[in-house]
């Protein structure tokens, strides 16, 4: 492995961020042939955190635009201050000021209200990392327009001109694969697919985020969500289930499973009804068991 | 690796003819990925390639195989058998269902009933309730399918959440108006609005064709087919013992011309319906390839399944999981003594969003807002 990729590695497990090296190549590939990084995965196997942790990283802001169904320009990338620019005309005029003037100024930067995408390629001292979070949610309308700013990185404001990006922001988008995303989109960006962790990456994550969970505890809980995943469930728990879930049983001071206290705390793992009904009492610990073995 | 641009078009030629689409470039990207990456780790080789070639989730298991040949710098990888193209198939031609123009109906065998034809005027509040599975006039026939069209087409759309700027009644635009306000020197004349946008529903049909069905067939789909021609997003399938796909074979045109042509396309039913192999087969084939959450699935059929409920069940419960909304019209319940007691339909009920009846036009109005839903 390059040592480069092995370091990002290293520090992204610095940061609290257990992963495979997949991704760790996936986003030096994405930093170093400036591409935008398109990730998508089941829910919660941490893609919006891999942007979060990539900003504290390179130790710049991130901007985040979350998407969803009717998301307009005006929310996404730019609008006009018009009460302001209102209350400056009136004063202007009051004052008998030159009408040419007067529209130049209202119509500068000072009354221009930067939105993420905006503010994303007009930070003057270093590229920030822009995550537009599940895109599939935007309509098909607002992905077209989104490929148009991303392949040049420039807006075209018509009262202004056009404001071309200082330093062309680190880009991660993510999506739930609700819709599928366009061809000319995803073309545009390197392609990762997260997926649920290995039982040595779960109990990694697991001792990272949460120490206070003993590690007969860790690996225990670690083999329980792998059991439970393999079962046919609607909604299969992600990581972030599972660190919901440990910090439970560390709360209840649980050293290591019982099918009761695993009976009352599975809403944090399963959020559907139907699981929930097809997890039965008797699933649940023939699960524990299965979790249990191996384990003093 | 010397010859490496000749190992990725190769890479990418052998994808492309296994269904995996990659572009010239995707292939630059890869070669780029590839200067910046540990060649001799093949693993990482392997990320590397995969993330600059954009190989969806689904496409990992033929990516790797394919690898290989591009690892070894095989001469020419070994062809692959390019994913199926599922095409509506050629069906042998048993009791096939066909039109039959006396009896106006679909049928796997002439049904000569009486004819009794009703006085020439009928009022459309009648025509409304009357119960598909009666006997139809010609006339009232033809009223009845315009009826059905204009329905479809109202169906058809659904209000978004996006807004957009209305002439009419809506809700104010402040933003806009503002800016209008501007033009008029900072006067507030008149106000914007905006209003949510029109949008039309993704809607998928699966109609039963069985002959437990083919009374109530024709109307559910001459429904199915103005809604398909309101709706360009539509799709139709029809089922009993294979599921096929009749959205290409739908021609726009006049419904009689289609029904004929169905007929020598539906296969036979002899075999028993098997609703939950046809559903299992949709969702996986159809569904789960399309977007979450954005169809809205009508399955028209009465329930009455050969197969194994338990597979039914599994089926329904994968096509709601996926679906917008997982509408089933059983003509049966407009029966006021039928209980949905046939083993398949209660094993399908639980994961339905909305069970109704489908015998008259009325009970077809009463679908609208589940559709738009």
């Amino acid at each position: 492995m390059k040592a480069e990729i092995q370091a990002l590695l290293a520090a992204l497990e610095a940061e609290g961020y257990v992963t495979e090296p997949a991704t760790a190549t996936a986003v030096f590939l994405s930093r170093e042939m400036r591409k935008p990084l398109l990730v998508e995965g089941d829910a919660g196997v941490g893609k919006t955190e891999l942007a979060k942790v990539l900003a504290r990283l390179l130790g710049t802001e991130l901007i985040r635009l979350q998407c969803y169904e009717g998301l307009d320009v005006q929310t996404a990338l730019y609008e006009w201050d018009y009460p302001r620019q209102l209350l400056r005309l009136r004063l202007s005029e009051g004052r008998g000021e030159d009408p040419q003037q007067i529209e130049a100024r209202i119509f500068s930067r000072e009354y221009l209200l930067e939105r993420p995408l905006l503010r994303a390629i007009t930070r003057p001292d270093q590229p920030p990392v822009l995550l537009i979070d599940e895109v599939d949610r935007a309509d098909d309308g607002f992905e077209a327009f989104l490929l148009e700013l991303l392949s040049d990185l420039q807006v075209t404001i018509p009262e202004l001109g056009t404001i071309r990006a200082a330093h062309p922001p680190y880009v991660v988008l993510t999506s739930n694969r609700t819709r599928e995303l366009g061809d000319a989109l995803r073309r545009r960006c390197l392609y990762l697919y997260i997926d649920h962790p290995s039982l040595e990456k779960e109990v990694r994550i697991i001792r990272t985020r949460w120490p206070e969970a003993e590690e007969r505890l860790a690996r225990q809980v670690g083999r329980f969500l792998q059991a439970l995943r393999a079962r046919p469930l609607v909604k299969s728990p992600g990581v972030a289930e599972t660190l919901d879930w440990t910090q439970a049983l560390v709360t209840l001071r649980q050293g290591s499973l019982e099918p009761e206290v695993v009976t009352q705390t599975l809403g944090c793992l399963l959020k559907d009804r139907h699981d929930l009904e097809t997890i039965t009492p008797s699933e649940v610990a023939s699960l524990v068991a299965l979790a249990r073995e191996e384990s003093p | 690796m010397t010859d490496l641009p000749l190992r990725l078009a190769r890479l990418g030629r052998a994808l492309r003819s296994a269904g995996v689409a990659t572009t010239l470039r995707d292939e630059l990207d890869a070669a780029a990925a590839l200067a910046l990456v540990d060649r001799e780790d093949r693993e990482e080789v392997r990320r590397a390639v995969r993330i600059a070639l954009r190989i969806a989730r689904e496409d990992f298991e033929t990516y790797d195989r394919l690898f290989e040949g591009f690892w070894h710098g095989e001469p020419e990888a070994a062809p692959v058998a390019p994913r199926p193209r599922r095409e509506p198939p050629v069906l042998p031609r048993g009791r096939a269902l066909h039109w039959d123009p006396d009896t106006r109906r679909m049928g796997t065998e002439s049904r000569v009933s009486p004819r009794g034809e009703r006085p020439g005027y009928s009022p459309e509040a009648l025509l409304r309730r009357k119960r598909f599975d009666e006997d139809w006039s010609a006339r009232d026939l033809a009223r009845m399918e315009r009826l059905l069209a204009r329905l479809a087409r109202r169906l058809a759309t659904r209000r978004s959440r996006r807004l957009v700027p209305t002439r009419g009644r809506g809700r104010a635009d402040v933003r806009s108006s503002y800016r209008r306000a501007l033009r008029t020197s900072g006067e507030l004349l008149s106000l914007a609005r905006r209003t949510r946008a029109v949008e039309t529903p993704r809607v998928v049909f699966l109609l039963d064709t069985s002959g437990s069905m083919d009374a109530h067939g024709r109307f559910l789909l001459t429904f199915a087919l103005s809604l398909r021609r309101a709706v360009p997003r539509a799709e139709v399938f029809a089922f009993n013992t294979e599921l096929v796909r009749l959205t290409r074979s739908l021609a726009p045109g006049k419904v009689r011309v289609t029904l004929d042509r169905l007929a020598a396309s539906v296969p036979d039913w002899s075999g028993g319906t098997r609703i939950g192999a046809c559903l299992a087969e949709f969702y996986a084939e159809h569904l789960a390839r399309g977007p979450a959450g954005k169809t809205v699935v009508v399955v028209l059929s009465d329930g009455l399944d050969r197969g194994d409920a338990a597979a039914l069940a599994e089926a329904v419960r994968r096509i709601q999981g996926r679906a917008r909304k997982l509408v089933w019209l059983n003509p049966l319940l407009g029966d006021p003594r039928y209980e949905p007691a046939a083993g398949g339909m209660r094993a399908a009920l639980p994961f339905v969003d909305h069970f109704a009846s489908a015998h008259d036009l009325e009970s077809l109005e009463r679908l609208g807002p589940h559709l738009a839903g």
